[in-house]
């Protein structure tokens, strides 16, 4: 504790003199930075020849409709990310640059050259995601982008790395539309609120092999979307729903609206919603006569709160995660990651495996396409974009294989079951 | 009889507001038919369930709601500020209970038999005595703070106050408590989601033994508080200094300390009905008073504000429209505050001074 503080002091000083004593030092300075000044000279040089017809480029890279990555040896290959990493939706920013910096480290590089992420600030809003994303296109050793974490900065730097040709992998920007511009660089792991909803949809009608549900929702945009969506999706299927039904959020009662869904006679209950609704629903499910009626939520129910809150009562419920089943990877990771970063992975936030797999899928499609001349390493950036478009890997969180559009999330998401208070993953 | 129709004195704005209102009813008892003569959407015991859950939560509005009105009657002005001293009391009783579950039974040879199961009669009269202390401190000391000071003051100043009061409870309880939510560790004997089992058709309809007893002892604290007021001189002197305040205190009454000890009344009330909500609803925050407070406001101002027995009628019938309004009218239940305040602004045009109140006289209104 002393020694920091008296290592800051010293830093502080430090500051303070080479602030007060310029003179003797000036010529030095200068000199420094005229040297920097020749070196960025040549690596303008070296960007502006990616792009030039140049003999000295091997002819993947001339062929290529972005050119190529060049990363000279010593050098490291860098992958991008735009992410919340200050202020209030940092736990996310960080939580996902540290999966996928652990998804990098833990390979054992390519041909000698490793892997590192660059993460930088966007605070979440898209004005930062525009100015990190022309920040990163400008250095030639990035060649790939895992991110950008939330969906409005991810939106605002799609057309930045667009036109650079830097392929895009996000583990957590949801919102729907983003894979329907047209966009030939951004794929996402992160599963949207219309695939959950499909796939619930499927697994009441199929699986579990249901006829007649009850929708219902807290009437906000996730919750009621999600409804939306499973209630015209299991309608598809050949099911019926019995019920249709709104709960006012923030309320501990409701025992009424369970009533009268209670009275319409569904085998399941389908919610939209967040844990401290399905938390009282669930505690009141049987003074409603749904005693024998499963209750099916989404991912915003899924947590510890809810097997602790609602006891014996939330027996059997079913929700939906991020977390992926348990394995040796998972085991592994989950043990590298709370040694190196001192949280539990999914402690800040509930995408730390996501990440790891961003990183992971990003690493396949690179050494696909990476190759080596000379003592340089090239990545032919059009030749990665589509090989990232092809990936076909299999991660912690299941299939990772995109389409089209770029969803690539191949094996939806996870569903868990309450057995004994514990969520369990289902069959 | 046209000198009479002159001294009528219908304005254009009375008459829209008359127009209106009997729209409204005219369309709400077209729906209400539509429903009765529909082929049964729901089934008796449907209906059963709704009761129940009305009069529970009417219940606890109507504790509430006194608070309020007691408060008026006296000082005419509407503590904002109630609903977190219910809060508090919600608090208090969560900590009661969870100390009791943490001590295990001395003497006993089973460990797991904590004092709350040994003593559940007693680890719940403590519950409530603390909860219903603590709001009645909190009420003492908010008068004593927040209003006294402004008791000369126009009466936008202390209504202000009051808001002020109330944001500052809610957020000093966040702060002491956390922002998470907790949940209420009943007894065995009062847990949640177990209760009488109630043969209807060839349904059964569960009574909860948590809502039984809330129910029960709500009517019980305001059968007390009738008594108080109608039978003791300490209601003797509160009707006094409601009549009029100078009056009282030329007859000799402490007017200061009757005020002070209406607030202590309705946070017993309120401290009661914290804990309450939180052995019949479980799950609470520090915001768990902000609601309960608007609605017994509702309530309070339904029954006519100012009068005892009003507020009780006025939480009562809250809770009744709460769950049966959506059923009776066949709309979906998110709209149950829609209707709650419908029927308030139907009341509020036809009854201004609400169901039980009297014309106020020009110096209360």
């Amino acid at each position: 504790m002393k020694l920091k503080k008296f290592m800051i002091l010293l830093f502080v000083l430090a500051f303070a003199f080479s602030a007060c004593v310029p003179e003797p030092v000036e010529e030095e300075q200068t000199e420094e930075v005229e040297e920097t000044e020749a070196v960025e000279e040549e690596e303008v040089a070296e960007t502006e020849e990616t792009g030039a017809d140049d003999e000295s480029l091997p002819q993947a890279c001339l062929d290529d409709e972005f050119g190529c990555a060049v990363v000279p040896q010593g050098e490291t290959i860098k992958i991008g990310m735009g992410a919340p990493l200050l202020g209030d939706y940092s736990m996310f920013g960080i939580d996902i640059s540290q999966g996928v910096s652990l998804a990098l480290q833990m390979d054992d590089g390519f041909e000698g050259w490793s892997y590192e992420l660059v993460a930088e600030d966007t605070g979440g809003t898209p004005e930062a995601g525009a100015a990190v994303a022309n920040k990163l296109v400008t250095d030639p050793t990035v060649v790939a982008i895992a991110g950008h974490i939330f969906s409005g900065s991810t939106e605002a730097a799609m057309p930045i790395y667009e036109k650079a040709g830097l392929p895009m992998m996000s583990p957590s920007a949801t919102e729907p539309s983003l894979t329907q511009r047209g966009s030939t660089v951004f794929n996402r792991l992160a599963f949207t609120d219309a695939d959950q909803g499909r796939f619930a949809a499927n697994l009441l009608f199929n699986d579990l092999g249901f006829t007649s549900i009850a929708v219902m929702h807290d009437g906000g945009t996730y919750g009621q979307g999600l409804a939306d969506v499973v209630q015209a999706e299991f309608e598809a299927l050949g099911g019926e729903v019995v019920a249709y039904e709104a709960v006012t959020p923030g309320e501990a009662d409701y025992v009424a609206p369970l009533s009268a869904v209670a009275s319409a006679g569904p085998e399941a209950v389908y919610f939209g919603g967040y844990a401290a609704e399905a938390i009282v629903m669930m505690n009141q499910w049987s003074q409603a006569g749904l005693d024998g009626v499963l209750f099916f939520g989404c991912d915003g129910t899924y947590g510890v709160e809810f097997t602790e809150k609602t006891g014996a009562n939330g027996e059997g419920a079913i929700a939906v995660s991020l977390v992926p089943p348990d394995s040796a990877e998972k085991t592994a990771f989950d043990e590298q990651y709370a040694e190196q970063f001192g949280v539990e992975a999914g402690e800040l936030s509930a995408f730390s495996w996501s990440a790891y797999d961003t990183g992971g899928v990003l690493i396949a499609a690179i050494e696909k396409v990476a190759f080596v001349e000379g003592d340089t390493l090239y990545v032919p950036r059009g030749a990665l974009v589509e090989a990232v478009r092809n990936s076909d890997y299999v991660g912690l969180t299941g299939l990772v294989k995109c389409d089209e559009v770029g969803e690539c999330n191949a094996s939806g998401p996870t569903f868990y079951q309450v057995v004994d208070g514990v969520w369990v993953p289902l069959d | 009889m046209l000198n009479k129709l002159k001294n009528l004195k219908i304005t254009w704005g009375s008459a829209l507001r008359y127009i209106v209102g009997s729209i409204v009813i005219i369309y709400l008892v077209v729906r209400v038919l539509q429903t009765a003569f529909r082929d049964g959407t729901y089934g008796p015991d449907t209906w059963l369930r709704f009761l129940i859950a009305g009069l529970v939560i009417g219940g606890i509005y109507a504790l509430i709601a006194i608070g309020y009105t007691l408060v008026y009657g006296i000082l005419f002005m509407i503590n904002f500020a109630h609903g977190e001293v219910m809060m508090l009391g919600a608090f208090a009783g969560y900590f009661v209970l969870e100390a009791f579950g943490s001590i295990s039974m001395p003497g006993s040879s089973d460990p797991n038999l904590s004092l709350l199961n040994a003593q559940p009669v007693l680890a719940l009269v403590i519950t409530f005595l603390v909860g219903a202390g603590v709001s009645a401190l909190v009420g003492y000391f908010l008068e004593k703070i927040a209003y006294r000071p402004l008791r000369g003051a126009p009466r936008l100043i202390p209504l202000i106050s009051a808001i002020g009061a109330s944001i500052f409870l809610q957020n000093a309880a966040q702060l002491l408590f956390g922002p998470q939510r907790r949940q209420y560790t009943n007894p065995d004997l009062l847990w949640r989601g177990t209760g009488w089992l109630i043969p209807v058709g060839e349904e059964t309809v569960m009574l909860t033994y948590t809502g039984a007893f809330s129910f029960i002892l709500s009517i019980l604290l305001m059968i007390g508080l009738l008594i108080l007021v109608k039978r003791t001189k300490l209601g003797k002197s509160m009707r006094a200094v409601a009549e009029s305040k100078q009056a009282a205190a030329l007859m000799g009454i402490d007017v200061d300390s009757v005020i002070s000890k209406t607030f202590v009344i309705s946070g017993i009330l309120a401290g009661a009905a914290g804990v309450m909500w939180g052995i019949h609803n479980g799950l609470f925050n520090h915001y768990v008073g902000f609601l309960p407070g608007i609605k017994a406001f509702t309530a309070a101002v339904l029954g006519g504000v100012g009068n005892i027995p009003g507020a009780m009628l006025g939480g009562m019938l809250l809770g009744l429209l709460e769950s049966l309004g959506p059923a009776i009218l066949g709309i979906d239940f998110q709209l149950k505050d829609v209707i709650a305040f419908t029927i308030l602004i139907l009341v509020l045009i036809f009854r201004p001074s609400g169901l039980l109140g009297e014309a106020l006289k020009e110096e209360k209104v």
